[in-house]
């Protein structure tokens, strides 16, 4: 907080801070909140490949004040510079606030040096959405993906992510992946620094 | 045996936007279940003409000579129904499950355009499983 | 002098299942849907006149039917939905329930349809139909001042009925 040391007593109601209040919001208020982003987006759109890239331009502004936001109030406003450590800051800082929870698993990928991938088994945005057959493998984690990079983008790590549904053994529901793959300066500059 | 036979959800105008068999014999085309359908939600008003009282909401359990349907229709006008063998019992509490199961994983869906058949594999997939569990409590009583 | 059979109705009226003033009304429709009776006991609300009401309540037990007959879970060919049904033939129904009322049904085999309409929480009522129609044989059919497919004018059937309804609902 700003100006701690000089607290005065506030002498009026209406000059004391809001409370912190509740920090819980009402899963179905936002499940139909975001059930009519969708729908509006759809109605924009003319093919699922920008409806992919509407909602996701529509996280990327909610990553970006989650970022300025979470710095603020929990990082003391400092920000993560490594490459891992703004990785696990979205895993677990950010995944926390937004849902309640830490992110099931963050991944290196096999293939690629510069992809690393965050998976939840049930997507709380995803809870009650069932894809159509004819969407193909549209997946409204888009959204989300769209958030992670708003918070790597205005943290100075620009990069591409993308929202996948992951088949698993045993399980009727895919789980959904957050792919990132991290543009080419991040992982110089993250060599440079070494 | 199955305790529930079939369930069906009408939408407010009577189109059947859900149909499902558990195993009764001489299964429904697609036809039949559609008729079935809209006679029963003309049958439902209907009912609410002939009481003798007001506040008549229509016909909560019918009892024919080898099955039970139970009926619940929602605020909205949205009814459910659940054809079940004779004298089983808490098939209401079933409806509200199954009401609430369509206010979750259907509405909720922007993928669903109200008033239409319900394709959402969520809603089948939990549908499947309150009905198991059902079941399962029958057998344990 | 001693009569054959008696003048004692067989078998003996059901056990009350409730008591009170509790019963609305009772229809007997004969096979082609001509209201042979009508009583109201207790029915505050009237939405339609007495022919248009009388009309609807067959439709209603038609179409019902031809539903239960079409929807039977335990019979595999069940012919096509609104074909007429002989009475006794297909899958039938005894009664239904609403928040407000409840109506128990009864079809004989000549297609005398009786219905009998009371409050929610009544029991089950198939036997005391059966004893209604017990009645009607008795005072109705076997009376030979009535013209079978008219309107009832028995008084005898009509006091004894409404003792009887009185009794049980």
């Amino acid at each position: 907080m700003i100006g701690v040391s000089k607290m005065k007593p506030y002498t009026n109601v209406l000059d004391r801070p809001l409370s912190k209040g509740k920090l819980e919001v009402s899963l179905s208020a936002f499940a139909f909140l975001f059930s009519e982003l969708v729908q509006y987006n759809q109605t924009q759109v003319d093919n699922i490949a920008e409806l992919e890239r509407r909602l996701e331009d529509a996280g990327y502004a909610v990553g970006a004040r989650v970022l300025e936001l979470l710095c603020h109030r929990d990082k003391g406003n400092r920000r993560e510079t490594r490459l891992l450590g703004i990785l696990s800051f979205v895993h677990s800082t950010v995944w926390k606030v937004l849902f309640g929870k830490v992110a099931d698993s963050l991944e290196k990928g096999t293939e690629h040096d510069d992809e690393y991938m965050i998976s939840e088994k049930e997507l709380l945005v995803n809870r009650f959405i069932s894809i159509p057959k004819d969407m193909g493998t549209f997946n409204c984690g888009a959204f989300v993906a769209g958030i992670v990079r708003g918070v790597l983008d205005s943290a100075g790590f620009p990069a591409i992510v993308t929202a996948h549904f992951v088949p698993m053994d045993g399980q009727q529901r895919p789980r959904t992946t957050i792919l990132i793959k991290f543009a080419e300066e991040v992982l110089q500059r993250e060599a440079r620094l070494g | 045996m199955a305790a529930i036979y079939s369930l069906y959800i009408i939408n407010k105008s009577g189109g059947l936007i859900f149909y499902k068999d558990y195993g009764s014999s001489g299964r429904m085309d697609t036809n039949d279940s559609l008729r079935v359908a809209s006679l029963w939600h003309s049958m439902h008003a209907i009912s609410q003409q002939l009481s003798p009282t007001t506040g008549c909401q229509g016909i909560e359990l019918l009892e024919a000579d080898t099955f039970d349907l139970h009926c619940f229709q929602s605020l909205t006008g949205t009814k459910f129904f659940v054809v079940s063998e004779p004298g089983t019992q808490h098939m209401d509490n079933l409806l509200k499950v199954i009401y609430e199961l369509y206010t979750d994983y259907v509405l909720k869906n922007p993928f669903y355009e109200m008033e239409m058949p319900i394709r959402c594999d969520l809603f089948d997939i939990n549908l499947t499983q309150a009905i198991q569990k059902d079941r399962v409590a029958l057998l344990g009583r | 002098m001693q009569f054959f059979g008696g003048s004692e109705i067989s078998p003996s009226p059901p056990v009350p299942t409730a008591s009170g003033n509790n019963a609305h009304m009772i229809y007997v429709f004969n096979r082609n849907g001509v209201c042979l009776l009508y009583r109201e006991w207790n029915r505050p609300l009237h939405t339609l006149n007495a022919q248009q009401d009388h009309k609807l309540m067959f439709g209603l037990l038609f179409s019902l039917k031809s539903l239960t007959a079409k929807m039977d879970p335990t019979n595999l060919d069940k012919g096509n939905l609104g074909v007429p049904q002989l009475p006794g033939q297909g899958c039938s129904f005894h009664s239904f329930r609403t928040n407000t009322y409840k109506l128990s049904f009864m079809e004989t085999p000549s297609g005398i349809k009786i219905i009998l309409v009371t409050h929610p929480r009544t029991g089950d009522l198939r036997d005391s139909l059966k004893y209604i129609y017990n009645l009607y044989v008795e005072y109705v059919a076997k009376n030979p001042l009535y013209t079978p497919g008219t309107p009832i004018r028995c008084d005898l059937f009509d006091t004894t009925l409404d003792q009887y309804v009185r009794s049980i609902a």
